[in-house]
């Protein structure tokens, strides 16, 4: 694999800038953290998102960084194969679009043309859309779906910014979802009422074979217990629950092993899901990636979503389950 | 397979005496010379021109993805930043006329320098134009349509246009010999980006081998399997193989199976599945 990083330019070494962004706080920011990259003005940002015939899975290898303002559709319905943890008004929104990991099941292959970053730092436009909503009616809102909001902190201080946004507004309750070990980044900040940090959590295994460059089970633990011990509400997310040999016990010493280290009586609340995908993502990704024990699964479909059968997936999620149950009430965990 | 479109000889010259390519008698207007890796045309000037000439070249020669398509030629820099006979890998190229941009994907680590092409469809001297007309670091007349064309074809990843800069938009002409050396003169450099944009693809594994295939599509002629059916076999294979080096053996067993009926078909993809899974 040493070959194959010398032959790639390194991520980031270019960074297209959409035109009329260029004086944007946030913009300007970002490039400066980045002095040697070679900048391109473009007109849209899809522009060089939707090329065609991208290839998604070279581009990971050496990912470049679009700035742009999103226009038109701001915040978006939570779609019904993502849990709402029993707040009605649930959407979600996308102030950054893909991931600096490169996790082998994550629907944003199948979902985005290209593997290339983009963030929006037309931040007020998505403030002043949230200001808007929470003036008719309370709104719970994701702003991690289609990104690690907090894996780019370092690059673009968006969770942050969003925190303080979100602090103090009663009508408001916001999840930022994460597999990274980042929370040094956002530790400064005092904990808000109505934000949960939520990580997402697999056993090591999985963490090793299909979470390429997301931080181990060990640095995510540790990141854990900071927050909670510096008073933030935290959620643990088991999504996706993954079928493959020895999972059973995978998912034993996974939860054994949080509870271990992690006070059960401070944790917010946990989501279990097992792997699910639109049919047209998982199409896509069939199409574009190698042969794949996760890709290439014979899932089960079922109202143009992906899964496993009923009877593997109940068995899935009847497991992880009854492994959190002997930590947390039954009305904290969640299934999907 | 790499594909080299050039618009005059004088570019194309020391491009083929360093990859040791011969002429090919071919029906048609472009002169083509190819090697063992390497196919190059002669498109003549203009963008339209370039177009066809990548559009003839990757149809004739049925390119594939792992392929790459360079336009290499000369073209004049705006300004003293750029020195005569720097080779510049461009990362944006615009069509003056539309004002429409492209942008190569570039992933691959070289030892160019980079800019920003922008293609005219007439010869230009900077005097003549009004000041701040050109966006461009470089100037040329085949670029966008090159690069255009290409994309019909190729990911934006394996389509790269290389210029070295020849002159300062002067109305003084460039004469074939100068412009054979420029070129020339560059060509390690070009090389070494070809054998990076080549091992990209080697460190990626790939789906199915075109021997997996054809077993693929001859057990689902024999198995008289739908269509559904066959795209399931396929999916599988490819799931198997994410484990396995290669398909089961038992599996070219049902190679010689012929069945009457779809019912029976359908208990040999049973068994077949049983396979794979």
């Amino acid at each position: 694999m040493s070959a194959l990083k010398s032959c790639f330019a390194r991520g980031f070494s270019h960074i297209y800038v959409e035109e009329g962004v260029e004086e944007n706080p946030l913009a300007q920011e970002i490039l400066s953290k980045f002095p040697k990259a070679f900048k391109v003005r473009i007109k849209h940002y899809k522009d060089v998102f939707c090329r065609p015939r991208q290839n998604f899975l070279v581009q990971e290898s050496s990912r470049k960084l679009i700035i742009a303002a999103k226009r038109g559709e701001l915040l978006y319905p939570g779609p019904d194969v993502c849990q709402d943890f029993g707040n009605e008004n649930f959407y979600y929104t996308s102030p950054a679009l893909n991931c600096i990991y490169s996790c082998e099941y994550c629907y944003l292959k199948g979902m985005h043309p290209s593997a290339n970053l983009v963030i929006f730092v037309n931040l007020e436009d998505f403030f002043k859309k949230v200001e808007d909503l929470i003036k008719q009616k309370p709104v719970y809102l994701s702003i991690s779906y289609e990104t690690d909001l907090l894996a780019l902190e370092n690059i673009a201080p968006l969770s942050a910014a969003w925190i303080e946004f979100a602090r103090g507004k009663e009508n408001l309750k916001m999840e930022i979802r994460t597999k990274s070990a980042n929370y040094p980044a956002i530790r400064h900040l005092k904990p808000a009422d109505n934000v949960i940090l939520a990580w997402t959590l697999s056993p090591a295994e999985v963490i090793k074979k299909y979470e390429k460059n997301a931080p181990p089970l060990e640095l995510r633990l540790r990141q854990i217990k900071k927050a909670l011990g510096d008073g933030w509400k935290v959620r643990l997310c088991f999504d996706p629950v993954l079928y493959f040999e020895g999972w059973e016990k995978a998912y034993e010493d996974l939860i054994g092993r949080i509870f271990s280290e992690i006070p059960a009586c401070g944790i917010n609340d946990a989501s279990v899901g097992a792997f699910r995908i639109p049919r047209e993502y998982l199409k896509r990704m069939r199409k574009n990636f190698p042969p794949s024990e996760i890709i290439h699964y014979p899932y089960a479909e079922r109202g143009g979503v992906y899964t496993y059968d009923e009877k593997l997936k109940g068995e899935l999620l009847g497991k992880v389950r009854s492994l959190l149950k002997e930590h947390l009430p039954e009305e904290k965990i969640f299934l999907t | 397979m790499f594909y080299i479109v050039t618009a005059y000889h004088a570019e194309a010259r020391p491009v083929i005496e360093y990859f040791n390519l011969k002429k090919v008698v071919k029906n048609s207007r472009f002169q083509i010379f190819a090697g063992s890796d390497v196919v190059l045309i002669e498109s003549g000037p203009g963008i339209v021109a370039s177009a066809c000439a990548a559009s003839f070249l990757l149809s004739e020669f049925k390119a594939e993805d792992k392929d790459a398509i360079l336009n290499i030629g000369i073209a004049g820099a705006k300004n003293a930043d750029l020195k005569i006979g720097d080779a510049v890998l461009c990362h944006k190229i615009i069509y003056h006329d539309t004002g429409r941009a492209f942008y190569p994907d570039i992933l691959v680590k070289h030892a160019m320098k980079e800019g920003v092409l922008e293609t005219f469809d007439f010869p230009v001297a900077k005097e003549d134009l009004p000041e701040n007309s050109i966006e461009g670091d470089m100037v040329d007349m085949e670029g966008a349509g090159f690069f255009e064309a290409a994309s019909f074809f190729m990911p934006p990843h394996k389509i790269h246009c290389i210029k070295v800069v020849s002159d300062y938009l002067e109305k003084v002409p460039v004469e074939p010999a100068f412009v054979s050396r420029l070129i020339g003169d560059n060509l390690s450099l070009i090389r070494d980006f070809m054998l990076s944009l080549e091992s990209v693809d080697s460190f990626f594994p790939r789906g199915l081998s075109r021997e997996d295939r054809e077993v693929i599509e001859k057990l689902a002629e024999n198995l008289k399997l739908s269509f559904t059916m066959a795209h399931q076999l396929k999916n599988l294979a490819l799931f198997y193989l994410s484990s396995h080096e290669r398909l089961p053996e038992e599996l070219f067993d049902f190679l010689n199976v012929r069945v009457n009926s779809k019912r029976e078909g359908k208990n040999c993809f049973e068994r077949v599945k049983k396979l794979l899974c």
